[in-house]
């Protein structure tokens, strides 16, 4: 297995390359991903928390924008908590569609945002089950803001958060349930 | 108790981490140009972008931040200048009507950041809406907090009000709603202030609406405001007129936005160039 982080150097964000695949080598080897090809291309131009992720049976492509890896308090700066996290985010869902059931899921550009929190809201329950540090309560907002705001939208997300394996056919369709039924 | 305090002596703990304008303008980085402009057909906080939660939790520690630093503003207006000498008793009365409402905005924000995910600090502070409080001049104050700057919350407010009721968002939809009916007071204090003291000194109102037209500038952060769809928030033309601002004024404000959008592009659009020659 390889891992490649790019770019080398960085001219708009303080981040470091080197840090960055000694982060990514750790998650690759604790999510069993180390025996496959990474490629982790942070997109430094764009300011946005966006992660994009594509998968082919060789390689995992995985392209943050930088803000996904940034300390909101020192902006530009680079942060261990959330270059951990969105690693680990990215390194998932690429484990899902791979070898988690989730082989027949559109892509990512062509999820809906409910679907997108849901999938989220799987993956986060997982990493907070790893004890990484995260808040908890920004994915219950995010799930709310796809799904509605009532207690059996929340009993979803706990069903979802706490989930050790579903598949796409499952998670989707609860998803859709949940939006159909605070509609 | 010192007067006329700077910037950067506001006192916070250590969970704060303070930035400038200057900062965040020397950020080389966008969601304007280039892919990021393709990628999106608005820009506008509203719950259809994909990153809305994250988004609005970072607007929303703004609007706490903004908060404090505006309870700070109108305290020190309270404080600075002489009673009846510099600035009326009933204009001081008015500052410390708006110091408790802000408090009141401040701990309202703190519980919305609650509910929405994210903690004190967690974002950096930026510290330009104090800076427009430090004018020497009463009158410049008026101008640049209550009309700038709470003419701004006006707009912040709208939007994340307009963000609550389209996610369907019970708290966000009320808070807001109540926080921007105490802004439209606070602005038309600050339109009423400023005609009843510059009454008979038109070279005193036209320094003072010079240095409003400045803040509303530095406050459009590099085009977030503008009636474009290009930026995160509008102008809330309705609830500004209920606060006193002419259809004119509303006008040259978005002006102001669209200027201040334009400049921020072509600043990107430079230093991006400059790296990849």
């Amino acid at each position: 297995m390889a891992l490649t982080v790019t770019p080398d150097t960085y001219n708009f964000v303080a981040f470091d390359t080197a840090y960055t695949a000694r982060i990514a080598e750790r998650m690759a080897t604790q999510l069993g991903l180390d025996d496959i090809d990474i490629l982790l291309a942070i997109n430094e131009n764009s300011s946005l928390t966006r992660i994009d992720v594509t998968v082919t049976d060789a390689l995992i492509t995985i392209a943050p924008h930088s803000g996904a890896l940034e300390d909101t308090r020192r902006p530009r700066q680079q942060s261990e908590l959330n270059t951990t996290i969105t690693i680990a985010r990215g390194m998932l869902r690429a484990r899902d569609r791979l070898r988690g059931g989730f082989a027949d899921a559109p892509a990512d550009a062509e999820l809906t945002l409910p679907q997108a929190a849901a999938w989220d809201t799987y993956i986060m329950g997982r990493i907070a089950h790893m004890d990484i540090v995260l808040n908890k309560q920004a994915w219950v907002y995010n799930f709310r803001n796809r799904h509605g705001f009532s207690d059996a939208v929340d009993a979803v997300f706990e069903k979802l958060w706490n989930c050790e394996s579903t598949t796409w056919a499952e998670l989707s369709s609860l998803s859709a349930n949940t939006v159909s039924v605070t509609a | 108790m010192k007067k006329f305090m700077p910037v950067e002596e506001l006192a916070r703990d250590e969970r704060f981490n303070q930035i400038t304008q200057a900062d965040r303008m020397a950020d080389g980085r966008n969601a304007l140009i280039g892919e990021a402009e393709k990628s999106r057909k608005s820009n506008r906080l509203t719950p259809a972008r994909p990153d809305a939660s994250e988004a609005a939790r970072a607007l929303m520690h703004g609007i706490f931040v903004g908060e404090i630093q505006a309870l700070e503003g109108a305290g020190r207006t309270c404080w600075d200048f002489t009673t009846g000498e510099e600035a009326p008793f009933e204009l001081k009365l008015d500052m410390a009507r708006q110091a408790w409402d802000e408090a009141r905005h401040v701990e309202i924000s703190l519980k919305l950041s609650d509910w929405m995910g994210s903690e004190i600090g967690q974002y950096a502070e930026n510290t330009v809406l104090f800076q427009a409080a430090c004018s020497n001049d009463p009158v410049l104050r008026l101008a640049g907090v209550n009309r700038a700057l709470e003419g701004l919350a006006i707009d912040v407010f709208t939007t994340m009000k307009e963000f609550g009721e389209i996610a369907g968002d019970p708290y966000l939809e009320f808070c807001e709603d109540w926080m921007l009916a105490d802004e439209v007071t606070h602005v038309k204090m600050g339109s009423d202030w400023l005609r009843k003291i510059t009454e008979n000194d038109p070279e005193r109102r036209k320094k003072a609406l010079e240095f409003q037209g400045i803040v509303d500038k530095m406050f459009s952060y590099g085009g977030s405001r503008s009636d474009s769809e290009e930026s995160s928030f509008a102008i809330a033309r309705r609830f500004r007129e209920l606060a006193g601002f002419t259809e004119d004024e509303n006008d040259h404000i978005a002006d102001l936005g669209m200027q201040a959008l334009n400049e921020r592009k072509a600043q990107l659009r430079e230093k991006q160039a400059a790296v990849t020659n």
